[in-house]
């Protein structure tokens, strides 16, 4: 993976800043959390043009080749909009997988329309429990005499109702493979399932005798490494969203008044204040590192992710959380902003693995570190 | 120019230096060894030459320290560790630097004379009165948790001089003699086994006039310039030596969870990764405010880092006992596990209220990190000899 310089690293990350105040602002926001289709089309197709969804193709393909690092740095800004978008399904998760593929026609064939956004690829990985282990896959494989067909039941597939590229990871002759399927094709059931978080579109498909072509060379190693990055996005997310939810509350005390004073001024306040304070470095502090680590000495990610990975998202809900409560009445109502991001929180204890599946695997990696 | 080239040049000098002059029989003597060094240029080697500094970086200062620390040779680095000869080089007139600058620097330890027993987390309601008699300073009153007081030749007194002055504006900053029949020191003894701090009593004390740091009444802003170097010295060297690696400390609690056959159990796997956890996140966090140039972002992560640290310790110290189960009740030397868990879980009050309870760090962090509205002082304007006082003080 190449690396960005530092001047074309900020002039993205401004240029991202940029389109989210304008496309994706509150009011925005709340347009598009109310589609089907879960995302600003205008956006979608600006963010083509600047080739974040770009981000993590090399150049040969049509994206910018970028890492960890701008990855990290990206998914902040995205998390303090609250971006409602499938650019970790597609930019992150289906283009990290199909770019470790040892077929060259499959990368041609996909990555540009991925990196210009003029295709969304999501990939199907987990089962009904939810757990995004290899245990946890539920489609199997079979080679027919003329191809090979996919049987079983994949779910919390994100955007999986809108991709118009879908990749489905299946148990394949005792291995874990990845193929991709005509979401369109016969034997393909994909069914948009009912959430909380409106800012979160997911699916459950289940496949019978459906046809699927093999994406070679995608195995466990490949599929770890996708998670590596997509966690570092998610904890990256959380960072920023945790962050922006802390301001939008210190602003709130700070010109709320009760009592003849800023209900700020109170210690009953500053003091969850300054406790979620912590909080809110902390969580950038541990996205941060896992993206250097992953970077700079990728044999030691594996406790650097799992930690970024529920630390980052146990803050964020702390402070959504703290968040309403610090806020009082007004965050209660559907019209405050306080909720959105809560519900995203509660998203993100479980999204990709719970916090208690991550804290396990930071345990288990320092043990190996031993 | 080639700093790297200068850097080995001052280390090859330092070195050269230390050969020649240092043997560790040497620390029998410390004054003659530290005028010596001294003399040489490496103890205070950042300050100016007017007061035996070398006007050098700091990152020379600590190649200079380096290679005093190879040797096991004391004296260096005092620009950075010797509080009291920081404050009067700071903050004190030419004549007092004049009088009390080579004392301090050739072996005179100084300690800290600011909390009293009435005056803890609001400081400026101390008591101890300094008044002046027959050309000199009378000082009646008490000190409290006093490190190193035993050893001390000076201490840094925070006194009140003007009763009728509000609290703040009424306190003088000194520098007291500690080796004198008005002192009365006792060791406090601490919940966790150790006697690091001490009481200070003071009963007609005296100093010398001169023995002012700063302006008369103007004690506070002496006191927050003492305060700035003193976090400064917490965050440099002095801390480090202190502070395990988090990678150690997790090895460690994994151990003790491994020996005693806890490290299957599914719950505890949760909490001793959480707590190795706060350790971790903490070190991260000191390495981004280390790293970062914006300055608002470097206050809030050195502002946070004392609550991260209370968290840390108190958290360990809870995983340590809950480990050992009931075989944590038991002590002694026997009992090495349970006795270090109950040593841990103790100390940890050492960080969340010495140096400012956290509560206070609270205060702080809300009212200069995130601007929120100061605290209501209901003292802080009216004279000093007016403010209520509680309990059964004087």
């Amino acid at each position: 993976m190449t690396n960005l310089t530092d001047e074309e690293r900020s002039a993205i990350l401004d240029m991202f800043n940029r389109l989210l105040e304008d496309y994706h602002d509150e009011p925005r926001l709340r347009q598009v959390m109310k589609t089907d289709e879960g995302f600003c089309p205008d956006l979608w197709l600006k963010m083509g043009e600047l080739g974040i969804t770009g981000l993590l193709i090399e150049p040969e393909y049509g994206g910018i080749g970028a890492g960890p690092l701008e990855l990290e740095l990206l998914m902040e800004q995205a998390g303090s909009f609250l971006l409602c978008s499938p650019f970790l399904a597609s930019a992150i998760v289906a283009a990290s997988l199909i770019g470790q593929s040892s077929e060259e026609s499959v990368k041609q064939r996909l990555l540009p329309d991925i990196a210009a956004g003029k295709v969304i690829a999501s990939v199907a990985m987990t089962g009904d429990r939810g757990l995004w282990t290899e245990g946890d896959v539920k489609v199997s494989a079979t080679a027919g005499d003329s191809s090979t067909v996919l049987d079983g039941v994949a779910s919390y597939v994100l955007h999986g109702c809108h991709a118009d590229v879908l990749l489905v990871l299946a148990k394949f002759e005792g291995e874990l493979a990845l193929f991709e399927v005509s979401p369109a094709a016969a034997g393909v059931a994909r069914k948009s399932l009912s959430v909380n978080d409106p800012t979160l579109r997911l699916s459950r498909i289940e496949f019978s005798n459906a046809m699927a072509k093999r994406v070679p060379g995608v195995g466990l190693a490949e599929v770890k490494n996708m998670m590596d990055l997509t966690c570092i996005g998610m904890a990256a997310e959380c960072a920023g969203a945790a962050r922006r939810i802390f301001d939008i509350t210190i602003e709130y005390i700070s010109e709320r008044h009760q009592f003849g004073r800023p209900i700020g001024g109170f210690q009953a306040m500053k003091h969850m204040a300054a406790d979620l304070l912590v909080e809110v470095e902390s969580a950038v502090s541990v996205a941060r590192n896992a993206a250097q680590t992953l970077t700079n000495t990728p044999e030691e990610a594996d406790a650097a992710v799992a930690l970024a990975s529920f630390y980052a998202a146990d803050a964020f809900f702390e402070v959504a959380a703290q968040a309403i409560q610090m806020h009082g009445g007004i965050a209660f109502t559907m019209e405050h902003p306080a909720h959105l991001f809560w519900r995203r929180a509660r998203t993100n204890l479980q999204l990709f693995g719970s916090s208690d599946s991550h804290r396990e695997s930071y345990l288990v990696a320092l043990e190996r570190a031993a | 120019m080639n700093l790297s080239a200068e850097k080995k040049a001052l280390q090859t000098e330092v070195g050269d230096w230390l050969e020649q002059h240092w043997s560790p029989e040497l620390r029998r003597d410390k004054p003659a060894w530290f005028k010596k060094v001294l003399e040489a240029g490496y103890a205070v080697p950042t300050w100016s030459t007017k007061w035996f500094g070398r006007e050098l970086a700091l990152e020379s200062g600590k190649i200079i320290e380096q290679e005093f620390a190879k040797v096991g040779a004391p004296g260096s680095a005092q620009d950075r560790k010797h509080l009291g000869a920081i404050t009067v080089y700071h903050s004190g007139s030419e004549s007092l630097k004049e009088e009390l600058l080579y004392k301090m620097l050739t072996g005179g330890a100084t300690c800290l004379l600011y909390s009293e027993p009435g005056a803890g987390s609001d400081l400026a309601g101390i008591r101890t009165k300094a008044e002046l008699a027959g050309g000199e300073y009378i000082i009646n009153g008490q000190k409290i948790w006093t490190s190193a007081a035993t050893v001390a030749s000076y201490g840094m007194l925070l006194a009140r001089t003007d009763w009728d002055a509000p609290k703040h504006k009424g306190i003088t900053f000194f520098i007291l003699p500690m080796k004198q029949k008005g002192i009365d020191i006792r060791p406090i003894h601490q919940i966790n086994g150790d006697a690091t701090f001490n009481e200070v009593f003071m009963t007609d004390a005296k100093l010398p006039v001169e023995y002012v740091v700063g302006e008369l009444n103007a004690g506070w802003k002496v006191l927050q310039e003492a305060l700035a170097h003193e976090r400064l010295v917490m965050s440099q060297g002095l801390t480090e030596k202190k502070a395990k690696k988090s990678s150690d400390s997790a090895q460690e609690l994994i151990a003790m969870a491994r020996r005693n056959g806890r490290l299957d159990d599914k719950v505890l796997r949760q909490e001793l990764a959480q707590t190795i956890a706060y350790r971790k996140v903490h070190r991260l966090n000191m390495a981004r405010a280390k790293r970062n140039d914006d300055k608002q972002s470097k206050a809030s992560l050195l502002a946070i880092a004392k609550l991260a640290m209370s968290r840390v310790q108190h958290s360990e110290g809870a995983l340590r006992a809950k480990i050992l189960g009931a075989s944590g009740l038991l002590d002694g030397p026997d009992h090495v596990d349970a006795k270090e868990s109950h040593y841990y879980s103790a100390s940890g009050y050492v960080n969340s209220i010495g140096g400012g309870t956290d509560q206070i760090q609270r205060n702080i962090i809300a009212e200069r990190i995130l601007g929120l509205p100061r605290e209501i002082e209901v003292d802080r304007n009216i004279p000093f000899k007016d403010v209520e006082i509680g309990g059964d003080r004087n």
